[in-house]
Formats: structure tokens, C-alpha cells, sequence
């Protein structure tokens, strides 16, 4: 922004000071008045400019955003993506549960079977066998079924990102709802960790090892569960 | 639960609305269950949850899966404590 020249204001400000005693002319006020309106037009067309450039880069960063919102597919992503993908997962639960049912059955009719006459009871394992191996492809649905809800995740997962990316924003620490925060806090105070993947949780004999340390007076062996964390 | 007598409790944790751990502490704290042998039988293979649960009086602690066998081993071991 240009610096307005405040030269001619200031001579005749020199000028009407040093006529201090004497009346102010009318001629003074009208030359003080002109000069200074030709001094500040230069000064408020420069402002005009940067207030104009300013209002149309953030009309242009609101454009962006506006894009980089609609990228983003939420509508489409809440109406039709998770809800789609929470489908898939009731169907693997449904699968899983009638598949265990119907495997559990089959264990108990044959474990049930007579076992005198030694041809029949093959017949029946046999066919008990048979329908197990069948009840056994539910892997083959609920894994493809379980792709496809990773397959949303992953397109949540791209999306969201390449939002963040676009409006460069970072992660604001405790922005939980007061539901998830208090879902968290339920969840450390009852140690809900859920399964762990293979190699992170305890197998069954450290358990017995931590639980049988100095049974006796029932603390627990500090030794033993340093050992575990080592 | 104060109006029955149990002889064992086997439970899981993740349970709602109330979590086996809830159960354990709540079952030591009536005088009528407070010695009565209770089994955890759970996902949760963290230290901390097998820590936690000693301390709030779990006789035993199985992890799952677990078969036939260890259930019936660890409530053998139980009852003979």
C-alpha cells in the first residue's frame, strides 16, 4: 500500500501556524480541505485495494472449502455408506451365529448318536460331518462381507483425509462428544479393552503364573509382573 | 442374586449393562457370595484386567478361546483350593 504524500498538508499547516494571532482565511480552510482530501484519497484508494484483495481471497478460500466439502461425500457417506456397511456387519454376526448353531448341533447329535450298531453310526457321523463342512463356508460369505465394510472404511479414511490435507487443519486434543467421552471414561475405568490381536495380550500360562504368585497372603508377586512386562 | 446360593460363578467381562468385573466386586461384597469361587472367563488378556481381577478376588482367570479341558482343569483347581 502506497504511503499517502503528506507534504503539501503539512507546508500548510506550517503556514496557518505561523499566522497564529491572525484570522484563518477562508481560502486557507478550503486550500486545508482540498489538499487534505487529495492526501487521503491516495491513502483510502490503497486501503480499498488490500480490503478488496483480502475479501477475494477469502471469497476464494470459502469456494475451496465449499469443493473440498463436496468432495468430502458426507451426505453420502452417512445416508448411504455406513449405513450399508452396518448391514454387512449384522449379516456376518446373523451368518457366524447360525453357522455356530448349527455346527454345535451337529457335535451334539453325534456325540448323542448310538454307537451300537458300528455301520449306522458311521452313516450318521458321515452326514453330521457333511453339514458341518457345509456350515463351515460361512467363511467364504462373511469374509467378502467384511471387505466391504473395510472398503468403506477405506474410502471414509481417503476422504477425510484429503479434507484435512486440503483445509490444513490438525487434530484439536479432547474434541469427544459428551456420549464418547463418557463411553471412553467407562471404558478405562472397567479395563473394556476387548480381544487383542495375536502377540499383544497375555496367553493362558502367564495368567496362571501371575494368578498363583504368593497365593498365600494373596498379593500379587511384583517379580512376576515385572516379568511380564519385560 | 442375595435370595440364591451359588456354589460357583463363571462369568465373562464384557457384559452389559453390567461388566463381569462389576459382578465380581459386587458378588465379594455380599456376605453371602464373598467365598463363593468365581471363574473369569473373558477376551481380556491385558496384565492390567488379570491384575484387577486378583485384587478384586477371582479365584481363576481363563482366556479365551479355551476348550473343554481348561475349563474343567481350572474349576477342578478351584474347588480344591
Amino acid at each position: 500500500m502506497s504511503v499517502a504524500n503528506i507534504e503539501p498538508l503539512d507546508t500548510l499547516v506550517h503556514n496557518i501556524r505561523q499566522k497564529r494571532g491572525e484570522d484563518v482565511s477562508l481560502s486557507d480552510v478550503v486550500r486545508l480541505a482540498e489538499i487534505s482530501t487529495e492526501t487521503f484519497q491516495a491513502f483510502f484508494q490503497a486501503m480499498n485495494s488490500a480490503v478488496l484483495r483480502e475479501m477475494r481471497e477469502i471469497a476464494d478460500y470459502i469456494t475451496a472449502m465449499r469443493s473440498e466439502i463436496g468432495r468430502l461425500q458426507a451426505h453420502d457417506i452417512r445416508t448411504a455408506r455406513i449405513p450399508a456397511a452396518g448391514r454387512e456387519l449384522d449379516a456376518v454376526v446373523k451368518a457366524t451365529e447360525a453357522a455356530t448353531n448349527c455346527i454345535m448341533s451337529c457335535a451334539e447329535a453325534v456325540m448323542a448318536a448310538e454307537a451300537t450298531d458300528a455301520a449306522a453310526y458311521k452313516t450318521a457321523v458321515d452326514e453330521k460331518m457333511l453339514v458341518i463342512f457345509e456350515a463351515c463356508s460361512f467363511q467364504d460369505i462373511t469374509g467378502q462381507r467384511v471387505a466391504k465394510v473395510v472398503e468403506t472404511l477405506e474410502h471414509i479414511e481417503a476422504r477425510v483425509s484429503a479434507f484435512a490435507a486440503a483445509v490444513r487443519t490438525q487434530d484439536i486434543a479432547g474434541a469427544l462428544t459428551d456420549e464418547e467421552q463418557q463411553r471412553a471414561e467407562r471404558k478405562l475405568r472397567l479395563l473394556l479393552h476387548g480381544p487383542q490381536l495375536e502377540g499383544v495380550g497375555i496367553a493362558q500360562p502367564e495368567v496362571d503364573s501371575l494368578l498363583s504368585s504368593d497365593k498365600s497372603n494373596g498379593n500379587n508377586s511384583q517379580s512376576d509382573i515385572d516379568a511380564l512386562f519385560a | 442374586m442375595q435370595q440364591r446360593k451359588y456354589g460357583l460363578v463363571i462369568s465373562d467381562w464384557n457384559m452389559e449393562p453390567m461388566t463381569g468385573y462389576e459382578l465380581l466386586k459386587e458378588v465379594r461384597g455380599l456376605p453371602a457370595l464373598s467365598k463363593t469361587p468365581f471363574i473369569m472367563v473373558t477376551a481380556e488378556s491385558k496384565t492390567e484386567n488379570v491384575i484387577a481381577a486378583k485384587k478384586a478376588g477371582v479365584n481363576n482367570y481363563i482366556i479365551k478361546p479355551f476348550n473343554a479341558q481348561t475349563l474343567k482343569t481350572k474349576i477342578e483347581a478351584v474347588f480344591a483350593e
